[in-house]
């Protein structure tokens, strides 16, 4: 019941915040002085010519009515064309959003699975050795920029080592890419028992994966701790230290308390570290959302950029709204609070 | 006997008082990690200011016999495809990280500040009409969105710096706000109220010194931030753009020889970049640590 009601209240938010990324987005790819115009026509382009293009892209009307046919096109599913791939910016978008979201969730989850324990460890340990050495490993991984790793990645283990495939796509170029299902290439071969397609698929996702694992290993090891010695310092622990209870008890009140906040922090890093994930994308040329995106931003390609940031928007509001179910089905006092 | 008592004073009153040694001992025991990172960006600090004097080669310039030279004694970093020499660009390339994070913070903090202070002391509309901003400000990935705006005003130093100093008012405007909130109906801000201090005095001259702290160990962090996202920036090819001696614009280069084994080119860059990023983390790290020594570090 108060799920339900909880439902409706958070989908009814997001209408206004949807159309305030639309129009945010809508006017920020027009403040500059990116022309895409110019950029399609050439350099060899008459004014006729030039004319022509921009009324058939509808910039030759006032930015306001842009705006309006923008959002009517939208709510018919229609995200316009991107003139890079020449195809429906909708297409291209749901194309490569399965591309990015088997990088993100593969890293994030591995990321998540080895900095959760090693924070709450590090929360125990509090100021021993544990604890400064993956203090100071987190720092580490804060400070590296995430291109930089995937580059170290590619020369460490492909020129040093030759373990690893160059970064080159999602799949040997020997290999044929099998139908797409999932648009995730290490499952779909796997489905059609393409065992080589499989473990090619597998080879080319290891470096993006350990990448995006690392980026998003060291905030969520840095926020467990701090969130774990939080809670080490409420009063309820206290209290659980004063009646005497055996340490194995403490650990369990402390993990109980400690779950949804930390669980709410991955959630939120899952959808920062989108950016994360196009910088990766971008070096090892894995083709997703993000380097898509990355490209319309670079090149001025506006309905393409517009589509990348509303999927993007759309993304984080999901994760925000399953999150949020989750800390409510995991812990009922949200539930009587909200 | 009488005599050592004599000349006791003396030596007593000199060790009592403590000297400026003294005093970044005792800073150093107290906080290491803040210690390590002051060392650290005082060593890139240095270099930024001594360039012209330690960079053997002139940074730019274009040496078409000694291309892709590998790290020698006359190269100690190597060249690059131009045949610039590499160290001599790491060394510059420290101006241009002090050059963006340090505007960028100031900048961030003169726009965060003042609407902080305002928003949390005041509530009301505009607090509310300020904090949903903020929230959809968070729907996107920082990067994106600095790659966006740079990308759509223009490739300019300027805008780079512009446009990391507003995200970082966003955030100054966060901390400076929930300080503010829990300070503002405590009997100093009260007894201001009813001495007839006005507004401004109120917000910058009782308010601002007791919810600033919080700011300034978090800029530090933000100064780490914003090297790294305008080298991002410069990597992407938006922003600063090569032959610039710019670490992000030198590792650029650097990705395109980095899988044919001339490594020299991107990675020392990218290490001057990690040393330096991680040198202010430390800083704010430490400085979080020793604001709040109940949770001690971490928390945020």
């Amino acid at each position: 019941m108060a799920l339900r009601i909880f439902l409706i209240r958070r989908l009814a938010l997001f209408v206004p915040l949807l159309l305030g990324i639309l129009l945010f987005t809508f006017f920020l790819v027009r403040i500059g002085g990116q022309d895409p115009v110019g950029l399609i026509a050439g350099p060899t382009a008459t004014t006729a010519e030039i004319a022509m293009i921009r009324g058939q892209l509808g910039l030759d009307q006032p930015i306001p009515t842009q705006f309006w046919i923008y959002l009517g096109n939208v709510l018919e599913g229609d995200l316009g064309r991107s003139w890079i791939s020449q195809k429906p910016v909708l297409r291209d978008v749901l194309d490569r959003f399965p591309i990015t979201l088997e990088l993100l969730l593969w890293g994030t989850l591995i990321g998540a699975l080895v900095a959760v324990p090693v924070g709450l460890r590090a929360a125990f340990k509090h100021d021993r050795l544990f604890d400064i050495v993956s203090r100071s490993i987190s720092l580490l991984g804060f400070s590296v920029p995430t291109y930089f790793l995937g580059l170290l990645m590619l020369f460490v283990f492909f020129y040093l080592l030759g373990w690893a495939p160059p970064g080159m796509g999602r799949i040997s170029l020997m290999v044929t890419p099998p139908p797409t299902v999932t648009g995730s290439y290490l499952i779909d071969s796997l489905l059609i028992g393409n065992l080589e397609g499989a473990r090619s698929a597998l080879g080319q996702l290891v470096l993006p994966v350990l990448c995006v694992a690392i980026i998003s290993a060291a905030p969520i090891a840095k926020h467990t701790r701090a969130i774990a010695l939080e809670v080490m310092s409420s009063d309820y622990v206290r209290y659980a230290d004063a009646t005497g209870l055996e340490p194995s008890a403490r650990i369990r009140i402390v993990l109980r308390n400690s779950r949804t906040p930390i669980l709410t922090f991955v959630g939120t890093e899952l959808t920062g570290l989108i950016g994360t994930a196009a910088l990766i994308e971008y070096v090892f040329a894995w083709g997703g959302l993000g380097q898509y995106g990355l490209n319309a931003i670079i090149r001025g390609d506006f309905s393409a950029v517009q589509g990348y940031v509303l999927a993007l928007a759309l993304f984080s509001l999901i994760v925000f709204l399953v999150i949020d179910i989750l800390v409510l089905l995991l812990d009922p006092r949200t539930a009587e609070t909200s | 006997m009488t005599q050592a008592v004599q000349d006791a004073p003396v030596v007593v009153g000199r060790s009592v008082r403590p000297s400026v040694l003294d005093y970044i001992v005792g800073f150093a025991k107290r906080s290491p990690t803040a210690t390590i990172g002051l060392v650290l960006i005082g060593f890139f600090a240095l270099l930024a200011i001594f360039a012209p004097w330690l960079m053997p080669y002139d940074p730019v310039a274009v040496n078409v016999n000694e291309i892709l030279q590998a790290p020698s004694a006359k190269h100690w970093f190597g060249t690059d495809n131009n045949g610039m020499d590499v160290l001599s660009r790491v060394i510059y390339g420290a101006r241009y990280a002090f050059g963006i994070a340090v505007p960028a913070v100031f900048l961030g903090l003169t726009i965060g500040v003042p609407i902080g202070l305002y928003t949390g002391y005041r509530g009301g509309l505009i607090d509310e009409v300020v904090m949903r901003v903020m929230d959809a400000l968070r729907v996107f990935p920082s990067i994106i969105l600095s790659l966006a705006v740079v990308a759509a005003a223009g490739p300019s130093l300027f805008n780079v710096v512009v446009v990391i100093g507003v995200l970082d008012a966003a955030l100054f405007v966060r901390i400076v706000r929930a300080e503010v909130l829990a300070l503002r109906s405590s009997n100093f801000v009260e007894s201001g109220v009813a001495l007839g201090n006005p507004l401004w005095r109120i917000l910058f001259i009782h308010l601002l010194p007791n919810a600033i702290q919080g700011a300034m160990a978090q800029s530090a962090v933000r100064g780490a931030w914003a090297v790294r996202i305008s080298a991002t920036l410069a990597f992407l090819g938006i922003g600063i753009q090569p032959p610039t001696p710019e670490w992000g614009a030198m590792i650029r280069v650097g990705a395109e020889s980095i899988v044919n084994g001339q490594w020299w080119v991107g990675i020392f860059p990218g290490v001057a970049l990690i040393l330096m990023v991680l040198g202010l983390n430390m800083l704010g790290d430490g400085l979080q640590d020793l604001l709040d020594p109940r949770r001690k570090s971490g928390a945020r």
